[in-house]
């Protein structure tokens, strides 16, 4: 033993690192252990992720009353037929379109700018980084209470700034009108989520080479320029990333809007996660909520495909 | 850097005055407006209601008061949430890191067929909007009669934190040089004490940051609390909270210092493993 790891030792430098990552996995390959290891991960996920969703696309076939006694019967598309036919179910299409759209501009956007300003050295900016993630870090249900807190008609601190405004002589009813409730839930989405946003594309910025920004201005490229032509090609790649990540996150948001506003008023912030929550558990219409929620499961299928194809581009262009 | 500077001239050297400072103005601008809210909650626990209860509201706390702290715990069944949240919590730890260890040591050392296939399944789980889950598993639940239980409920809470536990320690299993196994597989260590007393060892800050995230995964959550524990005497704090406003004599202090007690844990441990967390989030993608 000790003299092949000596033989070993005296051979590093010669040997190239590629020829024994290339022996360590002949030596680590076709036994059972990787299996023995993953077979518990799957069974779990299996149990808890994708037997519900497999139900719950069997379910979206059949009628259920949980409530009654009824058997569990096949209506075929029924569902679906209905699904199609509700005015809501496009309407809250419509709302989780906008709704992520919006978050992805404002959280994408504050996240670049953020990151932009933080990729300059000044004086205290670890300080002021760990407080710009402070939203990030902090759980859902505490924000939705300060923020209901500042929303208050009443006594919200927001008004003193709203009053500013010309023409605004009163405290607005923040929830309680369709724009300004949606306005709100994707400022609050956004609020959360950007510092995550902004800390990776600040990564990104700092792997930009610092030589091709001073090879532009010694060319006498203009602030603008440098931006265009140097800093954004650079974390392109990362942008479309986040942005496919952002949609996934906003698809996801329920917390949120649930507690800011349940989904109304008149479904103006009602995306299709709350939908379905709503048709389950308020009007325990499972059934619907079945074929709904098989719609969920193909569009959050569809963006993850996209984002492991980006992630594989990706993964080519940093090897 | 020195040589440029030196050959600027007066008037560019003005231009870069402001604009320093222009970028000073600009980041405490941004750092107030983000911090804000937060502050604002710790104004509102501190200071007694009456200057809350004011419109317009003062933007300094004019007074500070602790006894909403002890009238919260004394009054309300905080502390009874808090336990709750806690074994909640304290078990999705133990289960998702020791299911952790297990995925991420498979899917970083091992070469083995199906190996990026077991990537995709994690990811596409990890991509899943639980509310799609909830209401298959809510009739599976109420079926076994598994509702009301809190080991039940710490077991669902890992099954959406696993993915992104896994990754972030697959990260960190992956920065473990290669020389380094294969030295120890050379000096006759079989795979799994490899594992044991290299891999594990050497990746610590990764093993806790998986600890983090699974803990406040089950602190934090909220859904699957509000749905799956019907009894009041089970209640964790994230749903608690939300009860709490309409419970009878809780004042604005009160309510605002159970959530500030709420939040400093989750707040403290995700800033410190900041890094990590945010590799998980994006399944390795980026580094943060």
């Amino acid at each position: 033993m000790r003299d092949i790891a000596d033989g070993r030792a005296d051979n590093s430098t010669l040997v190239k690192p590629r020829m024994k990552v290339a022996m360590g996995i002949k030596h680590r390959r076709s036994n059972l252990l990787p299996y023995l290891l993953v077979l518990p991960i799957l069974l779990y996920e299996g149990v808890f992720i994708i037997s519900p969703i497999v139900q719950g696309i069997y379910g979206s076939f059949t009628s259920l009353e949980l409530a009654s006694n009824k058997p569990q019967v096949w209506v075929g598309l029924a569902n679906y037929a209905r699904m199609f036919d509700d005015p809501e179910f496009w309407q809250s299409l419509k709302v989780t379109l906008i709704f992520t759209s919006l978050v992805i501009i404002i959280a994408l956007g504050a996240g670049l700018l953020t990151a932009l300003l933080f990729n300059r050295p000044f004086r205290f900016r670890p300080a002021a980084r760990a407080l710009l993630m402070i939203p990030w870090a902090f759980p859902e249900v505490p924000v939705v209470m300060i923020f209901i807190w500042i929303l208050n008609p009443q006594f919200g601190v927001i008004n003193v700034l709203a009053r500013l405004i010309p023409g605004v002589n009163e405290n607005p009813q923040w929830l309680q009108v369709p724009e300004l409730a949606m306005a709100w839930v994707v400022l609050i989405a956004s609020w959360k989520a950007f510092p995550f946003y902004s800390l990776v594309m600040l990564a990104a910025l700092q792997s930009v080479s610092q030589e091709l920004y001073d090879a532009a201005k010694v060319d006498g490229a203009n602030t603008f320029q440098l931006f265009r032509n140097i800093t954004m090609p650079g974390i392109a790649t990362t942008l479309e990333l986040l942005v496919v990540l952002a949609s996934i996150f906003s698809l996801k948001q329920f917390s949120i809007i649930f507690l800011m506003t349940g989904g109304g008023p008149v479904g103006a912030t009602e995306t299709i996660v709350m939908r379905i929550y709503n048709a389950a558990f308020r009007f325990y219409d499972y059934s619907y909520a079945a074929a709904m929620g098989v719609a969920g499961f193909l569009i959050s299928l569809i963006i993850a495909i996209v984002f492991i194809i980006l992630q594989a581009r990706r993964a080519k262009e940093y090897a | 850097m020195m040589t440029t500077s030196a050959l600027l001239s007066p008037k560019s050297k003005l231009r870069q005055t402001i604009g320093s400072v222009l970028l000073y103005l600009a980041i405490i601008f941004v750092t107030l407006v983000t911090i804000f809210p937060v502050y604002w909650m710790i104004v509102a626990t501190l200071q007694p209601n009456k200057y809350t209860l004011h419109y317009p509201p003062p933007l300094f706390p004019q007074e500070i008061i602790f006894s909403q702290f002890g009238e919260l715990f004394g009054r309300h069944p905080v502390a009874n949430w808090l336990k709750n949240s806690f074994l909640i919590a304290a078990m999705s730890m133990l289960l998702c890191t020791l299911l952790t260890v297990m995925g991420a040591y498979a899917l970083s050392s091992l070469r083995w067929r199906g190996r990026s296939l077991f990537g995709l399944f994690l990811l596409v789980t990890q991509m899943l909007p639980e509310v799609l889950v909830l209401i298959p598993l809510y009739i599976m639940y109420s079926r076994l009669e598994l509702l009301n239980q809190l080991p039940t409920l710490a077991v669902v809470d890992v099954a959406f934190a696993l993915p992104v536990c896994i990754w972030i320690l697959k990260g960190v299993f992956d920065s473990v040089p290669t020389e380094v196994l294969d030295a120890a597989l050379v000096d006759g260590c079989s795979e799994l004490s490899t594992a044991w007393r290299i891999v594990l060892p050497l990746s610590t800050p990764g093993l806790v940051a998986v600890a983090v995230v699974a803990f406040f995964a089950g602190w934090n959550e909220y859904l699957y609390a509000s749905i799956m524990l019907g009894s009041t005497e089970l209640m964790p704090a994230s749903v608690g909270l939300t009860t709490l406003k309409g419970l009878s004599g809780v004042q604005v202090e009160q309510y605002m210092a159970a959530g500030l007690v709420f939040s400093i844990l989750p707040v403290l441990f995700y800033l410190s493993m900041q890094r990590y967390i945010i590799s998980g989030l994006t399944a390795g993608a980026v580094k943060g």
